[in-house]
């Protein structure tokens, strides 16, 4: 094979590339020399005749690299390739963990944080390209702990002064639907569950901004939330062939691990659509419950964000005047709405006042509504100085008496003995 | 928290999100759009300090200028409408919610809208000087409530922790889990840790004076079972404080216009952790309005940082 090389025996430059067993030789096809032997025997004249060199004997600029450094480097590459990232995320993740390597606390930590280090470069780069990926999927993917995670993060990310951006929710709430195992039929899910995937995407991320709207994902981990918009948009859309499926058969049938909290937080979700479809007056006199609601989820979402303001007062503001000023609005409504408020607009002015839409309710996050757990005093405002005199008689409450003393000792010296008594044969 | 490691791992993150290249502005973000999809730029703190000197630079001119304005008028009411003017520009500049509180400046002050001076000094409004040294500041009327300090002495002596652990009741000392003696008093209700070489950590007081007879007590009962205690260098070390705006805040706006300061995680921690620069004190911001301020050495520093974060979080009051 023509590479420039040439024989040291005999001087040819017809050098084949031929196999001894397994191990690759180049042997020089006129005298039959063996100019190198593979990896195994390599020499500095082996790379003088330009063959492939062990790394650690190369001339590699790369020289100052270590070998945990490396191994870094290839997983990260290797959990872009697994995640299926944009290329150009490969060369960011890599330029972050080697910028983090620079630095001597990462450089002396643990081999395990520094697993877990490789999962932070990857994020970052994800959440500076607006890429949804949630901290969970990379801890699963790398069986590392959570806290593990969380602290070797925000360790990273103020080491290095990194300015991250927060998870884009529309993208979150697109990717998770998309993997949701309902968009075909198949032996586990029957034709009934299965459902349009742009219908049940555009539901889901109405549900999710009207969620953000009343204060159920401030604070929260944002996964739970979209499993329940998604669950709720996938019932509305075929209520009656749906309305039977619980929350935890639905995860199972698309396939998707059900968190924790979804289900506390369907059933926040459920009591906002309540209170939105209490001011619904032909909504009103069928008396909904958390069942029943899911079938009218499609009409409260079409007018949210007039319920919203109507069903819903600023926490903060005054109860007489937000009160007049809902009635004002509701009979400026009424006339003033174009077609697709008509029956919005037209029922609430034509009601005796007997029949008027429910007060309107606070918004506030659910931490707030809730009654406290337990009532902190205030405590007593102390006189405490500092310098006050210690009586003896306190101080004496705290010491052993010597007969206490007698007994304890006794009490550990048995104790010892009982541990150290070898077992029987 | 614990649950959410078993959330989705593989169906969520590998399929690729729709036309990810090409980021649109996200709809949950009720304040200005973060620049997305452009090549990550570390923070340069000279840049936000020189962006902040600049503001000051440009209220110091528009002060100087409304001075010279009015100096030209009148000579005596001058002196007082320069003050009043001076005090509202830095009320308009720092009613709005974005300008961060680096600096301890004034915060609202509760003088006239610029429009409104009045032509003759009215016998309420005092005499100040022209210089607007410590302008009246409309404070937030609430007081964050201490909670605990943790403070260290040093006894100065060697100690045998096995006898204090052996002859104390409130003493217990577990060599293979921790190299201390916890110790425990009722009044006031602390805790201690007291190493072998003679310093002690006692935490769990309300107060600074608190904590300072606390620690006298506990080195009171160290003296009594036969060292020479003694209470060298007490020195506080950290004070937790914490209170309630009353209202609710919507963390990812904050997030969004206090991006320097601000670390907001929801899949980690349900608060905002904000790291205040001056005074050095890290809070973290709840939900619910409830703030808890915490590394603070001496308890001004407490009341400082909540003055200065009030008119931010107020500025997130009425966002949808």
């Amino acid at each position: 094979m023509p590479g420039g090389g040439r024989c040291p025996g005999c001087g040819s430059s017809e050098l084949v590339e031929d196999s001894h067993y397994s191990q690759s030789q180049l042997v020089c096809s006129d005298c039959g020399c063996v100019v190198t032997e593979g990896v195994l025997t390599t020499t500095f004249t082996d790379e003088g005749n330009l063959r492939e060199v062990t790394y650690s004997r190369s001339t590699g600029k790369n020289e100052q690299v270590s070998r945990s450094q490396q191994r870094g480097l290839c997983r990260v590459r290797d959990l872009c390739r697994v995640l299926q990232l944009p290329p150009a995320f490969e060369d960011t993740a890599v330029a972050y963990y080697q910028q983090a390597y620079q630095h001597s606390g990462i450089r002396a930590a643990r081999l395990q944080k520094k697993e877990v280090l490789v999962g932070c470069c990857v994020l970052i780069t994800c959440r500076q390209r607006n890429w949804p990926l949630t901290m969970g999927t990379i801890c699963t993917l790398l069986y590392a702990d959570l806290d593990v995670f969380s602290g070797t993060y925000m360790q990273m990310v103020k080491l290095l002064g990194l300015d991250v951006p927060s998870l884009c929710l529309v993208d979150l709430v697109k990717t998770y639907c998309s993997s949701f195992k309902l968009f075909e039929a198949s032996p586990s899910v029957p034709a009934k569950y299965v459902e349009d995937k742009d219908k049940m995407l555009s539901r889901t991320l109405q549900l999710v901004e009207l969620a953000d709207e009343t204060w159920l994902v401030t604070g929260r981990h944002p996964l739970p939330v979209i499993t329940a918009a998604t669950f709720l948009a996938w019932q509305s859309l075929r209520p009656s062939d749906r309305l039977p499926c619980s929350l935890a058969r639905f995860c199972k049938l698309a396939n998707v691990d059900l968190p924790y909290p979804a289900s506390s937080r369907l059933q926040e979700l459920l009591a906002v659509l309540l209170r939105m479809a209490e001011q619904l007056a032909w909504l009103q006199v069928l008396k909904l419950d958390k069942r029943s609601v899911v079938k009218h989820i499609g009409d409260l979402l079409q007018h949210r964000h007039t319920l919203v303001r109507k069903a819903f007062r600023d926490g903060t503001a005054e109860m007489d005047t937000q009160e007049k000023e809902l009635q004002g609005q509701e009979q400026g409504q009424g006339q003033g709405q174009g077609p697709s408020e008509e029956d919005v607009g037209s029922s609430p002015s034509d009601l005796p006042a007997g029949k008027r839409p429910a007060s309107p309710a606070l918004l506030l996050p659910p931490c707030m509504l809730k009654p406290p757990k337990r009532v902190c005093p205030t405590p007593p405002v102390s006189t405490v100085t500092g310098d006050e005199n210690i009586s003896d008689s306190e101080i004496e409450q705290y010491l052993r008496t010597p007969q206490e003393v007698r007994d304890f000792q006794r009490a550990q010296a048995a104790g010892q003995a009982a541990m150290n008594v070898p077992n029987p044969p | 928290m614990d649950q959410n490691n078993s959330l989705p791992p593989y169906a969520q993150g590998l399929a690729s999100p729709q036309g990810a290249m090409t980021p649109g502005i996200p709809i949950f973000s009720p304040m200005m759009p973060y620049g997305t999809g452009l090549t990550p730029q570390p923070i340069q703190n000279s840049n936000s300090l020189s962006i902040l000197e600049e503001q000051q630079r440009q209220q110091q001119q528009q002060q100087q200028q409304q001075q010279q304005q009015q100096q030209q008028q009148q000579q005596q009411q001058a002196a007082v409408a320069a003050v009043q003017q001076s005090a509202s520009q830095q009320a308009t500049q720092g009613a709005s919610g974005q300008t961060p509180q680096l600096f301890h400046s004034q915060t609202l002050t509760t003088a006239p809208l610029p429009g409104t001076t009045p032509l003759y000094p009215s016998p309420m409004t005092p005499m100040t000087p022209i210089t607007p040294a410590t302008p009246a500041s409309e404070s937030s009327g609430i007081v964050p409530q201490l909670q605990n300090i943790v403070s260290t002495v040093n006894l100065g002596c060697k100690l045998d922790l096995k006898t204090i652990a052996l002859r104390a009741r409130n003493a217990e000392y577990n060599p293979k889990r921790f190299a201390a003696v916890i110790m425990r008093i009722r009044e006031p209700r602390t805790t201690a840790l007291i190493f072998s070489s003679g310093k002690m950590v006692c935490t769990g007081a309300k107060s600074e004076e608190q904590s300072r007879l606390a620690a006298r007590k506990y080195a009171r009962v160290v003296q009594k079972l036969g060292f020479p205690a003694k209470f060298l260098d007490f020195k506080i070390q950290n004070m937790v404080g914490s209170c309630d705006v009353k209202f609710p805040i919507r963390l990812e706006g904050l997030v969004l216009t206090h991006q320097q300061f601000s670390s907001y995680e929801p899949e980690l921690f349900p608060g905002l952790i904000y790291r205040m620069i001056k005074p050095r004190i890290v809070l973290l911001i709840f939900v619910s309005g409830k703030v808890v301020l915490t590394g603070a050495k001496v308890r001004a520093e407490i009341y400082e940082a909540f003055e200065n974060i009030y008119p931010i979080l107020k500025g997130f009051r009425k966002t949808t």
